[in-house]
């Protein structure tokens, strides 16, 4: 007990060195749930008004190149309208017929700005100006209008948390547009437009610049999202999969609007999803 | 004119707004993500318990992770930084030599200064970008980040040392 005692109180220092270390490490740890959700709290007080405020004037330096941006993506929707397509069948009416009390709404968008954004690190977050109050939930997917951008982790009243490709807990089911051959997409870790697609199996034709598109078969992001192009096809004689490497489309360093979306038919499909489960246990 | 403890409040309030509002939204390169927080750390009085040091450097690591968002991190390598600042100095200091106070750019000179603060950088980088990476898995890369951005953090605080000691020395 005295050597104990005395012990103690030789290393002290070293003692609480470690304690507070321990400590740090614990928070790093407990992090994934909790980090974002303290920060987010915070923000609601202080940072909400000052990033805001930040935001607000290096906005105004972006404006034109968004306002451009934002204009030529209206005029690519616009174009998708069903007013804007010419159809070759004589009988309109049965076209109209036959889809139109079919389509139900099954995604919809929330536009959000981002106000606060990283790209340089091991694991990048943005945070959007919407929240809870105005609708976003967690595990909601991110895009803009050239790509993906990720995933809702966190939410509080009137901000948001969305872990970003750019992050190594990030995966996405994407798939190769011309033949639906699909796979996870995750981020390579180094640079802020590359991504890295590994179960593709070594007999799919895969050549560089083919498009890369969400799967749809989560229910973060609908079918047919802009991922990438495929800039670099790796493979090895012993290895059955090929490494794919892809070239974003995002641009994650100017990032300024993105719509979050909401799949209404969520709750059906997870709801499907735990009964098939307890179905095969 | 101020007194010691002002002068290091004013200090961290400083250094913090600044790595908040500015360094951390650079957004240069994945290789140059400077931090000065340290710097902070490194210019306190000679004189201060190690024990309260090192709680110094873990709480004031704590509120810039708040609002950077990466709790712990920052906490983990300011009381690292802490820990071992005692023996950088011990180790570089030349026996009996006397100083002021608290480091200062004009008394110890920019050869000692250089030392003191490359040695206590890179060791705050080299496991801040360890922790934050998680992984030895891409060693390589990990190195050139840790070394450019210790450069680059070690110019903007030579800037800062030069633009805020001058005052001082002309009040002393």
């Amino acid at each position: 007990m005295y050597n104990l005692v005395r012990f103690l109180i030789r290393y002290h220092l070293l003692m609480l060195f470690l304690l507070l270390e321990a400590f740090s490490f614990y928070l790093i740890f407990k992090k994934s749930k909790f980090h974002s959700a303290t920060f987010l709290n915070t923000s609601n007080a202080l940072n909400g008004a000052v990033f805001n405020t930040y935001n607000d004037i290096t906005s105004y330096f972006y404006l034109r190149k968004s306002n451009d941006s934002l204009v030529a993506e209206n005029a690519a929707l616009r174009a998708m309208l069903l007013q804007s397509k010419y159809s070759g069948d004589v009988d309109t009416f049965s076209q109209t017929d036959s889809i139109a009390p079919k389509l139900i709404q099954r995604f919809v968008y929330f536009p959000a700005k981002v106000i606060r954004n990283s790209t340089d690190n091991a694991n990048n977050i943005l945070y959007i100006d919407k929240g809870s109050l105005q609708g976003i939930h967690h595990q909601m997917g991110v895009i803009c209008r050239n790509g993906i951008v990720g995933q809702v982790v966190d939410v509080s009243d009137n901000y948001s948390a969305v872990m970003s490709v750019l992050n190594k807990d990030f995966k996405v089911s994407a798939k190769i547009k011309k033949n639906n051959y699909f796979g996870n997409l995750h981020w390579s870790g180094v640079n802020a437009s590359s991504a890295k697609m590994d179960e593709i199996p070594k007999h799919v034709p895969v050549v560089k610049g083919d498009t890369i598109v969400s799967s749809g078969y989560s229910s973060l992001f609908p079918e047919n999202v802009m991922i990438g192009i495929v800039e670099n096809v790796k493979s090895e004689v012993d290895k059955p999969f090929m490494h794919v490497d892809v070239k974003l489309s995002t641009n994650f360093r100017n990032l300024d609007f993105v719509y979050v979306v909401k799949d209404l038919q969520r709750s059906e499909i997870s709801k499907l999803d735990s009964v098939t489960i307890k179905a095969n246990k | 004119m101020f007194s010691i403890i002002q002068q290091n409040v004013v200090r961290f309030l400083l250094l913090t707004a600044l790595q908040v509002m500015v360094i951390s939204n650079l957004n240069l390169s994945p290789f140059l993500v400077p931090n000065i927080l340290p710097l902070f750390i490194l210019l306190l009085p000679f004189s201060i318990p190690r024990w309260m040091l090192m709680l110094i450097g873990f709480f004031s690591g704590v509120i810039a992770d708040i609002f950077l968002g990466t709790l712990g991190f920052n906490a983990a390598a300011g009381l690292l930084v802490a820990y071992i600042r005692p023996f950088i100095i011990n180790l570089i200091t030349p026996k009996g030599a006397e100083f002021e106070q608290s480091p200062n750019i004009f008394s110890q000179g920019f050869t000692w200064f250089l030392i003191y603060l490359s040695i206590a950088v890179l060791i705050h980088h080299s496991f801040y970008l360890l922790i934050e990476s998680g992984t030895f898995y891409n060693i390589i890369l990990l190195l050139t980040r840790i070394i450019l951005s210790s450069i680059l953090s070690l110019a903007f605080m030579f800037i800062g040392l030069y633009l805020f000691s001058v005052k001082k020395r002309r009040i002393n």
